[in-house]
Protein backbone atom coordinates (compact mmCIF):
# COMPACT_ATOMS: atom_id res chain seq x y z
CA UNK A 1 0.00 0.00 0.00
CA UNK A 2 1.44 3.36 -1.04
CA UNK A 3 1.30 6.51 1.05
CA UNK A 4 -0.56 9.55 -0.22
CA UNK A 5 2.72 11.31 -1.05
CA UNK A 6 3.95 8.30 -2.99
CA UNK A 7 0.73 8.23 -5.01
CA UNK A 8 0.94 11.97 -5.71
CA UNK A 9 4.39 11.43 -7.21
CA UNK A 10 3.29 8.56 -9.49
CA UNK A 11 3.32 9.36 -13.20
CA UNK A 12 -0.27 9.28 -14.36
CA UNK A 13 0.33 10.36 -17.96
CA UNK A 14 3.40 9.57 -20.00
CA UNK A 15 2.51 11.76 -22.98
CA UNK A 16 2.07 14.89 -20.92
CA UNK A 17 4.73 13.78 -18.41
CA UNK A 18 2.45 14.61 -15.48
CA UNK A 19 2.30 13.03 -12.08
CA UNK A 20 -0.85 12.68 -10.01
CA UNK A 21 -0.23 15.90 -8.09
CA UNK A 22 0.21 17.89 -11.29
CA UNK A 23 -2.93 16.40 -12.80
CA UNK A 24 -4.92 17.34 -9.69
CA UNK A 25 -3.53 20.86 -9.90
CA UNK A 26 -4.55 21.17 -13.55
CA UNK A 27 -8.03 19.84 -12.85
CA UNK A 28 -8.43 22.21 -9.93
CA UNK A 29 -7.44 25.15 -12.07
CA UNK A 30 -9.79 24.64 -14.95
CA UNK A 31 -13.51 24.98 -15.35
CA UNK A 32 -13.59 22.80 -18.45
CA UNK A 33 -15.41 19.45 -18.60
CA UNK A 34 -13.40 16.23 -18.42
CA UNK A 35 -12.92 15.75 -22.14
CA UNK A 36 -11.20 19.12 -22.43
CA UNK A 37 -9.51 19.10 -19.05
CA UNK A 38 -7.95 15.74 -19.93
CA UNK A 39 -6.27 17.29 -22.96
CA UNK A 40 -4.67 19.88 -20.69
CA UNK A 41 -3.00 17.05 -18.81
CA UNK A 42 -2.13 14.73 -21.68
CA UNK A 43 -1.47 17.35 -24.35
CA UNK A 44 -2.56 14.70 -26.82
CA UNK A 45 -5.64 12.90 -28.11
CA UNK A 46 -4.58 9.47 -26.87
CA UNK A 47 -6.53 7.68 -24.19
CA UNK A 48 -4.02 5.34 -22.58
CA UNK A 49 -4.35 7.09 -19.22
CA UNK A 50 -8.03 7.98 -19.52
CA UNK A 51 -9.32 5.53 -16.89
CA UNK A 52 -7.10 6.94 -14.14
CA UNK A 53 -7.57 10.55 -15.21
CA UNK A 54 -11.34 10.22 -15.40
CA UNK A 55 -11.45 8.77 -11.91
CA UNK A 56 -9.18 11.54 -10.65
CA UNK A 57 -11.33 14.19 -12.32
CA UNK A 58 -14.47 12.76 -10.70
CA UNK A 59 -12.75 12.72 -7.33
CA UNK A 60 -11.75 16.35 -7.83
CA UNK A 61 -15.33 17.23 -8.71
CA UNK A 62 -16.60 15.60 -5.55
CA UNK A 63 -13.73 16.94 -3.44
CA UNK A 64 -12.79 13.52 -2.08
CA UNK A 65 -9.71 11.64 -3.20
CA UNK A 66 -9.18 7.88 -2.97
CA UNK A 67 -5.44 7.59 -3.52
CA UNK A 68 -5.45 3.78 -3.37
CA UNK A 69 -7.88 3.71 -6.28
CA UNK A 70 -5.67 6.04 -8.30
CA UNK A 71 -2.58 3.96 -7.48
CA UNK A 72 -4.39 0.82 -8.61
CA UNK A 73 -5.39 2.36 -11.95
CA UNK A 74 -1.93 3.78 -12.61
CA UNK A 75 -0.32 0.45 -11.81
CA UNK A 76 -2.82 -1.36 -14.03
CA UNK A 77 -1.91 0.97 -16.91
CA UNK A 78 1.78 0.26 -16.42
CA UNK A 79 1.10 -3.46 -16.29
CA UNK A 80 -0.97 -3.19 -19.44
CA UNK A 81 1.84 -1.38 -21.26
CA UNK A 82 4.29 -4.03 -20.12
CA UNK A 83 2.04 -6.85 -21.25
CA UNK A 84 1.42 -5.20 -24.61
CA UNK A 85 5.14 -4.73 -25.07
CA UNK A 86 5.55 -8.44 -24.39
CA UNK A 87 2.94 -9.19 -27.04
CA UNK A 88 -0.15 -9.87 -24.93
CA UNK B 1 -25.52 -22.41 16.79
CA UNK B 2 -22.88 -21.94 19.42
CA UNK B 3 -23.45 -18.89 21.63
CA UNK B 4 -19.73 -18.59 22.10
CA UNK B 5 -19.12 -18.53 18.34
CA UNK B 6 -21.75 -15.79 17.91
CA UNK B 7 -20.30 -13.81 20.82
CA UNK B 8 -16.87 -13.89 19.23
CA UNK B 9 -18.21 -13.01 15.76
CA UNK B 10 -20.26 -10.17 17.25
CA UNK B 11 -17.16 -8.78 18.96
CA UNK B 12 -15.25 -9.00 15.69
CA UNK B 13 -18.02 -7.17 13.80
CA UNK B 14 -18.25 -4.50 16.50
CA UNK B 15 -14.50 -4.09 16.44
CA UNK B 16 -14.68 -3.43 12.71
CA UNK B 17 -17.64 -1.08 13.20
CA UNK B 18 -19.75 -3.17 10.85
CA UNK B 19 -22.69 -3.44 13.29
CA UNK B 20 -23.89 -1.49 16.29
CA UNK B 21 -24.56 -2.77 19.79
CA UNK B 22 -28.29 -3.18 19.16
CA UNK B 23 -27.55 -6.29 17.06
CA UNK B 24 -27.84 -9.29 19.36
CA UNK B 25 -28.54 -12.10 16.92
CA UNK B 26 -26.86 -13.13 13.66
CA UNK B 27 -30.31 -13.37 12.06
CA UNK B 28 -30.71 -9.60 12.41
CA UNK B 29 -27.89 -8.98 9.96
CA UNK B 30 -29.12 -8.73 6.37
CA UNK B 31 -26.54 -6.32 4.99
CA UNK B 32 -22.94 -5.90 6.01
CA UNK B 33 -20.37 -3.36 4.94
CA UNK B 34 -16.84 -4.48 5.75
CA UNK B 35 -15.12 -2.45 3.03
CA UNK B 36 -11.76 -0.83 3.62
CA UNK B 37 -10.93 -2.68 6.85
CA UNK B 38 -7.58 -4.14 5.68
CA UNK B 39 -9.01 -7.63 6.22
CA UNK B 40 -6.81 -10.55 5.21
CA UNK B 41 -9.41 -13.14 6.13
CA UNK B 42 -12.95 -13.35 7.43
CA UNK B 43 -13.85 -14.40 10.94
CA UNK B 44 -14.01 -18.20 11.33
CA UNK B 45 -17.66 -18.03 12.38
CA UNK B 46 -18.72 -15.76 9.53
CA UNK B 47 -21.02 -18.46 8.17
CA UNK B 48 -23.35 -17.89 11.14
CA UNK B 49 -24.76 -14.92 9.21
CA UNK B 50 -27.22 -17.09 7.36
CA UNK B 51 -29.70 -14.26 6.75
CA UNK B 52 -27.14 -12.11 4.97
CA UNK B 53 -28.38 -10.70 1.66
CA UNK B 54 -25.69 -8.17 0.74
CA UNK B 55 -22.02 -8.28 1.68
CA UNK B 56 -19.47 -5.61 0.83
CA UNK B 57 -15.87 -6.78 1.28
CA UNK B 58 -14.30 -4.32 -1.17
CA UNK B 59 -10.96 -2.60 -0.58
CA UNK B 60 -9.45 -5.24 1.66
CA UNK B 61 -6.51 -7.62 1.41
CA UNK B 62 -8.47 -10.81 0.87
CA UNK B 63 -7.17 -13.54 -1.41
CA UNK B 64 -9.67 -16.25 -0.50
CA UNK B 65 -13.14 -16.78 0.90
CA UNK B 66 -13.91 -19.66 3.29
CA UNK B 67 -15.89 -22.61 1.93
CA UNK B 68 -18.17 -22.30 4.95
CA UNK B 69 -19.69 -19.27 3.24
CA UNK B 70 -21.79 -21.70 1.23
CA UNK B 71 -24.14 -21.68 4.23
CA UNK B 72 -25.05 -18.10 3.30
CA UNK B 73 -27.87 -19.30 1.14
CA UNK B 74 -29.69 -15.98 1.01
CA UNK B 75 -26.65 -13.97 -0.05
CA UNK B 76 -27.43 -12.41 -3.41
CA UNK B 77 -25.11 -9.42 -3.61
CA UNK B 78 -21.35 -9.82 -3.06
CA UNK B 79 -18.70 -7.16 -3.57
CA UNK B 80 -15.04 -8.25 -3.40
CA UNK B 81 -13.73 -5.38 -5.51
CA UNK B 82 -10.10 -4.27 -5.04
CA UNK B 83 -8.73 -7.19 -3.07
CA UNK B 84 -5.87 -9.59 -3.76
CA UNK B 85 -7.69 -12.43 -5.47
CA UNK B 86 -5.79 -14.23 -8.19
CA UNK B 87 -8.34 -17.04 -8.41
CA UNK B 88 -12.10 -16.87 -8.15
CA UNK B 89 -13.16 -18.43 -4.82
CA UNK B 90 -14.74 -21.84 -5.39
CA UNK B 91 -17.49 -21.03 -2.90
CA UNK B 92 -19.06 -18.64 -5.41
CA UNK B 93 -20.43 -21.64 -7.27
CA UNK B 94 -22.44 -22.69 -4.19
CA UNK B 95 -24.07 -19.31 -3.69
CA UNK B 96 -27.11 -17.93 -5.47
CA UNK B 97 -25.66 -14.54 -6.32
CA UNK B 98 -27.57 -12.01 -8.37
CA UNK B 99 -24.86 -9.34 -8.29
CA UNK B 100 -21.12 -9.92 -8.07
CA UNK B 101 -18.34 -7.34 -8.20
CA UNK B 102 -14.80 -8.69 -8.61
CA UNK B 103 -13.28 -5.59 -10.18
CA UNK B 104 -9.67 -4.62 -9.45
CA UNK B 105 -8.19 -8.00 -8.62
CA UNK B 106 -5.62 -10.11 -10.49
CA UNK B 107 -7.92 -12.76 -11.84
CA UNK B 108 -7.23 -14.37 -15.20
CA UNK B 109 -9.48 -17.42 -15.21
CA UNK B 110 -13.19 -16.90 -14.56
CA UNK B 111 -14.41 -20.20 -15.99
CA UNK B 112 -16.12 -21.25 -12.75
CA UNK B 113 -18.66 -18.47 -13.39
CA UNK B 114 -20.33 -20.83 -15.81
CA UNK B 115 -21.87 -22.40 -12.68
CA UNK B 116 -23.29 -19.07 -11.47
CA UNK B 117 -26.48 -19.10 -13.46
CA UNK B 118 -28.39 -16.61 -11.30
CA UNK B 119 -26.12 -13.64 -11.91
CA UNK B 120 -27.81 -10.52 -13.24
CA UNK B 121 -25.05 -8.00 -12.65
CA UNK B 122 -21.39 -8.94 -13.00
CA UNK B 123 -18.39 -6.63 -12.76
CA UNK B 124 -15.10 -8.21 -13.82
CA UNK B 125 -13.36 -4.98 -14.81
CA UNK B 126 -9.68 -4.24 -14.18
CA UNK B 127 -8.48 -7.83 -13.95
CA UNK B 128 -6.21 -9.80 -16.27
CA UNK B 129 -8.80 -11.87 -18.10
CA UNK B 130 -7.65 -12.99 -21.53
CA UNK B 131 -10.66 -15.02 -22.62
CA UNK B 132 -14.32 -15.40 -21.73
CA UNK B 133 -14.78 -18.53 -23.83
CA UNK B 134 -16.56 -21.18 -21.76
CA UNK B 135 -17.05 -18.79 -18.84
CA UNK B 136 -20.70 -17.85 -19.27
CA UNK B 137 -23.44 -20.45 -19.04
CA UNK B 138 -25.76 -20.69 -22.02
CA UNK B 139 -28.69 -20.31 -19.63
CA UNK B 140 -27.39 -17.17 -17.97
CA UNK B 141 -29.57 -14.26 -16.81
CA UNK B 142 -26.94 -11.55 -17.19
CA UNK B 143 -28.31 -8.04 -17.67
CA UNK B 144 -25.23 -5.98 -16.87
CA UNK B 145 -21.67 -7.09 -17.60
CA UNK B 146 -18.53 -5.01 -17.11
CA UNK B 147 -15.37 -6.48 -18.61
CA UNK B 148 -13.51 -3.23 -19.13
CA UNK B 149 -9.73 -3.05 -18.80
CA UNK B 150 -8.89 -6.69 -19.29
CA UNK B 151 -7.00 -8.42 -22.10
CA UNK B 152 -9.78 -9.84 -24.24
CA UNK B 153 -9.09 -10.11 -27.95
CA UNK B 154 -12.06 -12.19 -29.01
CA UNK B 155 -15.67 -11.88 -27.92
CA UNK B 156 -17.24 -14.03 -30.62
CA UNK B 157 -18.48 -16.74 -28.25
CA UNK B 158 -19.23 -14.34 -25.44
CA UNK B 159 -21.61 -12.28 -27.58
CA UNK B 160 -23.48 -15.40 -28.68
CA UNK B 161 -24.40 -16.15 -25.06
CA UNK B 162 -25.49 -12.72 -23.89
CA UNK B 163 -29.11 -13.07 -24.95
CA UNK B 164 -30.49 -11.05 -22.00
CA UNK B 165 -27.79 -8.43 -21.73
CA UNK B 166 -28.80 -4.79 -21.45
CA UNK B 167 -25.54 -3.04 -20.59
CA UNK B 168 -22.11 -4.21 -21.69
CA UNK B 169 -18.76 -2.54 -21.07
CA UNK B 170 -15.75 -3.85 -22.99
CA UNK B 171 -13.64 -0.68 -22.91
CA UNK B 172 -9.88 -1.04 -22.69
CA UNK B 173 -9.43 -4.53 -24.10
CA UNK B 174 -7.60 -5.73 -27.21
CA UNK B 175 -10.54 -6.30 -29.51
CA UNK B 176 -10.07 -5.80 -33.23
CA UNK B 177 -13.64 -6.35 -34.41
CA UNK B 178 -17.27 -6.45 -33.42
CA UNK B 179 -18.30 -9.87 -34.69
CA UNK B 180 -21.51 -11.07 -36.31
CA UNK B 181 -22.55 -12.84 -33.09
CA UNK B 182 -23.48 -9.39 -31.76
CA UNK B 183 -26.89 -10.09 -33.28
CA UNK B 184 -27.60 -12.42 -30.34
CA UNK B 185 -27.67 -9.49 -27.92
CA UNK B 186 -31.24 -8.63 -28.77
CA UNK B 187 -31.86 -6.54 -25.65
CA UNK B 188 -28.60 -4.60 -25.58
CA UNK B 189 -29.26 -0.92 -24.82
CA UNK B 190 -25.76 0.27 -23.90
CA UNK B 191 -22.42 -0.76 -25.38
CA UNK B 192 -19.12 0.75 -24.30
CA UNK B 193 -16.24 -0.56 -26.37
CA UNK B 194 -13.82 2.37 -26.43
CA UNK B 195 -10.03 2.00 -26.12
CA UNK B 196 -9.71 -1.17 -28.15
CA UNK B 197 -8.18 -1.74 -31.59
CA UNK B 198 -11.40 -2.21 -33.50
CA UNK B 199 -11.09 -1.94 -37.25
CA UNK B 200 -14.22 -3.71 -38.43
CA UNK B 201 -17.82 -3.71 -37.24
CA UNK B 202 -20.29 -6.31 -38.42
CA UNK B 203 -23.57 -4.99 -39.79
CA UNK B 204 -25.40 -6.97 -37.09
CA UNK B 205 -24.53 -4.19 -34.63
CA UNK B 206 -26.86 -1.79 -36.44
CA UNK B 207 -29.87 -4.04 -35.89
CA UNK B 208 -29.61 -3.89 -32.09
CA UNK B 209 -31.88 -1.76 -29.86
CA UNK B 210 -28.91 0.31 -28.70
CA UNK B 211 -29.54 3.59 -26.94
CA UNK B 212 -25.93 4.38 -26.09
CA UNK B 213 -22.77 3.33 -27.91
CA UNK B 214 -19.20 4.43 -27.29
CA UNK B 215 -16.74 3.44 -30.01
CA UNK B 216 -14.12 6.05 -29.23
CA UNK B 217 -10.36 5.46 -29.41
CA UNK B 218 -10.34 2.55 -31.82
CA UNK B 219 -8.84 2.04 -35.27
CA UNK B 220 -12.00 2.54 -37.28
CA UNK B 221 -11.26 4.08 -40.68
CA UNK B 222 -14.58 3.53 -42.43
CA UNK B 223 -18.07 3.49 -40.99
CA UNK B 224 -21.54 3.48 -42.50
CA UNK B 225 -24.01 4.53 -39.83
CA UNK B 226 -27.48 3.14 -40.38
CA UNK B 227 -30.51 1.87 -38.49
CA UNK B 228 -30.23 2.05 -34.70
CA UNK B 229 -33.70 3.46 -34.33
CA UNK B 230 -33.46 3.72 -30.53
CA UNK B 231 -30.03 5.34 -30.43
CA UNK B 232 -29.71 8.44 -28.26
CA UNK B 233 -25.94 8.79 -27.81
CA UNK B 234 -23.02 7.85 -30.04
CA UNK B 235 -19.36 8.62 -29.38
CA UNK B 236 -16.80 8.08 -32.12
CA UNK B 237 -13.96 10.24 -30.77
CA UNK B 238 -10.36 9.62 -31.78
CA UNK B 239 -10.85 7.18 -34.63
CA UNK B 240 -8.87 7.76 -37.84
CA UNK B 241 -12.04 8.03 -39.92
CA UNK B 242 -11.35 8.37 -43.63
CA UNK B 243 -14.90 7.53 -44.58
CA UNK B 244 -17.96 8.21 -42.46
CA UNK B 245 -21.42 8.03 -43.96
CA UNK B 246 -24.93 8.07 -42.58
CA UNK B 247 -28.11 6.64 -44.03
CA UNK B 248 -31.42 8.47 -43.86
CA UNK B 249 -32.71 5.88 -41.41
CA UNK B 250 -29.85 6.37 -38.93
CA UNK B 251 -30.85 7.21 -35.36
CA UNK B 252 -33.93 9.37 -35.93
CA UNK B 253 -34.05 10.31 -32.23
CA UNK B 254 -30.35 10.86 -31.65
CA UNK B 255 -29.63 13.32 -28.82
CA UNK B 256 -25.85 13.28 -28.60
CA UNK B 257 -23.25 12.88 -31.34
CA UNK B 258 -19.52 13.18 -30.72
CA UNK B 259 -16.74 12.89 -33.26
CA UNK B 260 -13.76 14.56 -31.58
CA UNK B 261 -10.38 14.32 -33.27
CA UNK B 262 -11.38 12.09 -36.19
CA UNK B 263 -9.90 14.09 -39.06
CA UNK B 264 -13.32 14.98 -40.46
CA UNK B 265 -13.61 17.70 -43.08
CA UNK B 266 -17.34 18.34 -42.77
CA UNK B 267 -20.42 17.84 -40.62
CA UNK B 268 -22.47 14.69 -41.06
CA UNK B 269 -26.06 14.96 -42.27
CA UNK B 270 -27.77 13.73 -39.09
CA UNK B 271 -31.53 13.58 -39.51
CA UNK B 272 -32.50 13.71 -35.86
CA UNK B 273 -34.02 17.01 -34.79
CA UNK B 274 -33.72 15.88 -31.16
CA UNK B 275 -29.98 16.61 -31.00
CA UNK B 276 -28.95 18.26 -27.77
CA UNK B 277 -25.19 17.76 -27.85
CA UNK B 278 -23.01 17.94 -30.92
CA UNK B 279 -19.21 17.63 -30.87
CA UNK B 280 -16.86 17.99 -33.84
CA UNK B 281 -13.89 19.34 -31.89
CA UNK B 282 -10.33 18.98 -33.23
CA UNK B 283 -11.18 18.08 -36.83
CA UNK B 284 -10.40 19.79 -40.14
CA UNK B 285 -13.83 21.35 -40.58
CA UNK B 286 -13.82 24.74 -42.32
CA UNK B 287 -17.52 25.51 -42.49
CA UNK B 288 -20.75 24.83 -40.67
CA UNK B 289 -23.67 23.77 -42.84
CA UNK B 290 -26.65 26.11 -43.13
CA UNK B 291 -28.99 23.33 -41.98
CA UNK B 292 -27.50 23.33 -38.48
CA UNK B 293 -30.51 25.51 -37.75
CA UNK B 294 -32.75 22.41 -37.80
CA UNK B 295 -31.27 21.34 -34.45
CA UNK B 296 -33.47 23.65 -32.45
CA UNK B 297 -33.03 21.56 -29.29
CA UNK B 298 -29.25 21.89 -29.40
CA UNK B 299 -27.91 22.64 -25.95
CA UNK B 300 -24.17 22.18 -26.41
CA UNK B 301 -22.05 22.67 -29.53
CA UNK B 302 -18.35 21.82 -29.43
CA UNK B 303 -16.46 22.81 -32.57
CA UNK B 304 -13.21 24.08 -31.10
CA UNK B 305 -9.88 23.61 -32.86
CA UNK B 306 -11.11 23.44 -36.45
CA UNK B 307 -10.58 25.88 -39.31
CA UNK B 308 -13.96 27.61 -39.17
CA UNK B 309 -14.04 31.23 -40.31
CA UNK B 310 -17.73 32.07 -40.69
CA UNK B 311 -20.90 30.95 -38.96
CA UNK B 312 -24.19 30.59 -40.84
CA UNK B 313 -27.08 32.94 -40.01
CA UNK B 314 -29.23 29.87 -39.31
CA UNK B 315 -27.36 29.46 -36.04
CA UNK B 316 -29.66 32.15 -34.73
CA UNK B 317 -32.30 29.38 -34.61
CA UNK B 318 -30.31 27.63 -31.88
CA UNK B 319 -32.18 29.36 -29.12
CA UNK B 320 -31.58 26.53 -26.64
CA UNK B 321 -27.79 26.69 -27.03
CA UNK B 322 -26.29 27.08 -23.57
CA UNK B 323 -22.70 25.96 -24.16
CA UNK B 324 -20.45 26.74 -27.11
CA UNK B 325 -16.83 25.63 -27.45
CA UNK B 326 -15.43 27.37 -30.50
CA UNK B 327 -11.95 28.53 -29.49
CA UNK B 328 -9.05 27.62 -31.75
CA UNK B 329 -10.81 28.65 -34.98
CA UNK B 330 -9.81 31.61 -37.20
CA UNK B 331 -13.19 33.26 -36.67
CA UNK B 332 -14.18 36.33 -38.69
CA UNK B 333 -15.64 39.43 -37.07
CA UNK B 334 -19.08 38.53 -38.42
CA UNK B 335 -18.80 35.08 -36.81
CA UNK B 336 -18.05 36.73 -33.48
CA UNK B 337 -21.16 38.87 -33.93
CA UNK B 338 -23.26 35.72 -34.43
CA UNK B 339 -21.85 34.40 -31.15
CA UNK B 340 -22.73 37.65 -29.41
CA UNK B 341 -26.29 37.38 -30.70
CA UNK B 342 -26.52 33.75 -29.59
CA UNK B 343 -25.22 34.65 -26.11
CA UNK B 344 -24.60 31.11 -24.84
CA UNK B 345 -24.25 30.94 -21.07
CA UNK B 346 -20.89 29.21 -21.38
CA UNK B 347 -18.58 30.09 -24.25
CA UNK B 348 -14.86 29.30 -24.18
CA UNK B 349 -13.82 32.45 -26.05
CA UNK B 350 -15.48 34.54 -23.36
CA UNK B 351 -13.88 32.62 -20.53
CA UNK B 352 -11.14 34.42 -18.71
CA UNK B 353 -7.95 32.40 -18.68
CA UNK B 354 -5.64 32.51 -15.74
CA UNK B 355 -8.17 32.69 -12.92
CA UNK B 356 -6.40 31.13 -9.97
CA UNK B 357 -7.80 29.67 -6.77
CA UNK B 358 -5.60 30.34 -3.78
CA UNK B 359 -5.63 30.86 -0.04
CA UNK B 360 -6.53 34.44 0.86
CA UNK B 361 -3.80 36.81 2.02
CA UNK B 362 -4.24 39.70 4.40
CA UNK B 363 -4.12 42.22 1.56
CA UNK B 364 -7.15 40.50 -0.06
CA UNK B 365 -9.45 41.21 2.88
CA UNK B 366 -10.73 44.61 1.72
CA UNK B 367 -11.68 43.23 -1.68
CA UNK B 368 -13.32 40.25 0.01
CA UNK B 369 -15.41 42.57 2.18
CA UNK B 370 -16.56 44.38 -0.95
CA UNK B 371 -17.41 41.07 -2.57
CA UNK B 372 -19.56 40.08 0.40
CA UNK B 373 -21.83 42.99 -0.40
CA UNK B 374 -22.66 41.23 -3.67
CA UNK B 375 -23.71 38.19 -1.67
CA UNK B 376 -25.67 40.08 0.97
CA UNK B 377 -27.54 41.95 -1.73
CA UNK B 378 -29.05 38.57 -2.68
CA UNK B 379 -29.60 37.17 0.83
CA UNK B 380 -32.64 38.70 2.48
CA UNK B 381 -31.48 38.04 6.06
CA UNK B 382 -28.44 40.26 5.83
CA UNK B 383 -27.77 43.94 5.16
CA UNK B 384 -24.79 45.44 3.42
CA UNK B 385 -22.40 47.19 5.77
CA UNK B 386 -18.85 47.33 4.48
CA UNK B 387 -17.28 48.07 7.86
CA UNK B 388 -19.02 45.09 9.49
CA UNK B 389 -18.10 42.82 6.61
CA UNK B 390 -14.46 43.93 6.74
CA UNK B 391 -14.39 43.45 10.50
CA UNK B 392 -15.95 39.99 10.19
CA UNK B 393 -13.72 38.75 7.42
CA UNK B 394 -10.63 40.12 9.21
CA UNK B 395 -11.59 38.35 12.46
CA UNK B 396 -12.18 35.17 10.52
CA UNK B 397 -8.82 35.48 8.79
CA UNK B 398 -7.02 35.68 12.13
CA UNK B 399 -9.05 32.94 13.81
CA UNK B 400 -8.08 29.28 14.22
CA UNK B 401 -9.70 26.45 12.26
CA UNK B 402 -10.61 28.65 9.31
CA UNK B 403 -9.96 28.53 5.60
CA UNK B 404 -10.42 31.44 3.22
CA UNK B 405 -10.06 30.88 -0.52
CA UNK B 406 -10.12 33.51 -3.22
CA UNK B 407 -10.40 33.34 -7.00
CA UNK B 408 -8.11 35.88 -8.55
CA UNK B 409 -7.85 37.31 -12.03
CA UNK B 410 -4.94 39.62 -12.80
CA UNK B 411 -4.50 40.32 -9.10
CA UNK B 412 -8.16 41.16 -8.49
CA UNK B 413 -10.34 39.07 -6.17
CA UNK B 414 -13.26 37.89 -8.32
CA UNK B 415 -14.64 35.17 -6.07
CA UNK B 416 -14.35 33.79 -2.56
CA UNK B 417 -15.46 31.13 -0.13
CA UNK B 418 -14.79 30.54 3.56
CA UNK B 419 -14.92 27.51 5.85
CA UNK B 420 -14.93 27.39 9.64
CA UNK B 421 -14.26 24.33 11.76
CA UNK B 422 -17.13 23.24 13.99
CA UNK B 423 -17.56 20.28 16.29
CA UNK B 424 -20.58 18.12 15.57
CA UNK B 425 -21.94 16.06 18.45
CA UNK B 426 -23.90 14.06 15.87
CA UNK B 427 -20.74 13.16 13.94
CA UNK B 428 -18.61 13.03 17.06
CA UNK B 429 -15.91 14.94 15.26
CA UNK B 430 -14.98 18.09 13.36
CA UNK B 431 -17.08 19.30 10.44
CA UNK B 432 -16.68 22.29 8.12
CA UNK B 433 -19.13 25.17 7.85
CA UNK B 434 -18.96 26.67 4.36
CA UNK B 435 -19.97 30.31 4.02
CA UNK B 436 -19.57 33.36 1.83
CA UNK B 437 -19.36 31.61 -1.55
CA UNK B 438 -19.72 34.37 -4.09
CA UNK B 439 -18.39 35.18 -7.57
CA UNK B 440 -18.49 38.57 -9.24
CA UNK B 441 -21.26 38.83 -11.82
CA UNK B 442 -18.95 39.21 -14.82
CA UNK B 443 -16.97 36.10 -13.85
CA UNK B 444 -19.94 33.78 -13.46
CA UNK B 445 -20.67 30.85 -15.80
CA UNK B 446 -16.96 30.14 -15.95
CA UNK B 447 -16.88 27.42 -13.31
CA UNK B 448 -15.20 29.67 -10.72
CA UNK B 449 -17.73 28.78 -8.01
CA UNK B 450 -17.26 25.07 -8.69
CA UNK B 451 -13.51 25.39 -8.45
CA UNK B 452 -13.74 27.27 -5.15
CA UNK B 453 -16.08 24.66 -3.74
CA UNK B 454 -14.08 21.69 -5.05
CA UNK B 455 -10.88 23.05 -3.55
CA UNK B 456 -12.59 23.67 -0.22
CA UNK B 457 -13.99 20.14 -0.20
CA UNK B 458 -10.51 18.76 -0.85
CA UNK B 459 -9.21 20.81 2.09
CA UNK B 460 -12.02 19.47 4.28
CA UNK B 461 -11.06 15.91 3.29
CA UNK B 462 -7.41 16.59 4.08
CA UNK B 463 -8.44 17.80 7.54
CA UNK B 464 -10.56 14.69 7.99
CA UNK B 465 -13.79 16.61 8.49
CA UNK B 466 -16.73 14.25 8.68
CA UNK B 467 -19.09 16.57 6.88
CA UNK B 468 -19.29 19.99 5.31
CA UNK B 469 -22.45 22.03 5.48
CA UNK B 470 -23.77 25.35 4.34
CA UNK B 471 -26.89 27.48 4.31
CA UNK B 472 -28.43 29.14 1.28
CA UNK B 473 -31.26 31.63 0.87
CA UNK B 474 -34.45 29.70 0.06
CA UNK B 475 -35.26 32.15 -2.72
CA UNK B 476 -31.84 31.91 -4.34
CA UNK B 477 -32.77 29.27 -6.92
CA UNK B 478 -29.40 29.47 -8.67
CA UNK B 479 -27.55 28.72 -5.44
CA UNK B 480 -29.89 25.88 -4.48
CA UNK B 481 -29.44 24.22 -7.87
CA UNK B 482 -25.69 24.82 -7.76
CA UNK B 483 -25.30 23.01 -4.44
CA UNK B 484 -27.68 20.20 -5.34
CA UNK B 485 -25.80 19.51 -8.58
CA UNK B 486 -22.62 19.25 -6.57
CA UNK B 487 -23.88 16.55 -4.25
CA UNK B 488 -25.20 18.59 -1.32
CA UNK B 489 -28.56 17.43 -0.06
CA UNK B 490 -31.21 19.52 1.61
CA UNK B 491 -31.76 18.80 5.31
CA UNK B 492 -34.88 19.10 7.42
CA UNK B 493 -33.28 21.77 9.57
CA UNK B 494 -34.21 25.43 9.47
CA UNK B 495 -31.88 28.15 10.64
CA UNK B 496 -33.08 30.55 13.37
CA UNK B 497 -31.35 33.80 14.36
CA UNK B 498 -31.60 35.50 17.75
CA UNK B 499 -29.88 38.86 17.99
CA UNK B 500 -28.24 39.34 21.40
Amino acid sequence: MKTKDEVLKMEICECGEKNVAQAIDIFQNTSLPFKKAKKLVTECNKTCCRAALMKLFDMQQFGKYDYDEIALLVEKRLERMRRLAEGA
Amino acid sequence: MSDLAWTKLREWLLEHKAIDTSIDSPNMIKRLDLSGRSLQKLHESFSLLTELVALNLSNNLLSMLPDSMKKLTTLSNLNIRRNHFTLLPEVLTSLHLRALNISGNQIEDVSILTQCKDLRVLDLSVNVITSMDGCINKENELRVLNLSYNYLNDVNELFSKLHSIERLDLSGNLLTSIPHTAKAMETLAELKISDNQIESIDAALFSLPLEIIDLSSNEITALDLKGLEDLETITLDFNPLDKLNTSDDFAPYLESFSCDGCGLKSFLPLVSTELKTLCYASNDISSIPEDIGIYEQLNELDIDNNTIVDLPDSMANLTQLKTLYIDGNPLSESAKKVINILQPEICDIHMKRGITIERAKEEDLTQMAELLSVLFAIEQDFTIDYDKQLSGITKLYHSKGKELLVAKYEGEVVGMVTMQRLISSAEGDYIGQIEDLVVKEEYRKMGVGSRLLNKMRAIAQAYGYKRIQLAADVDNENALQFYTRRGFHKTHLKIYHYNT
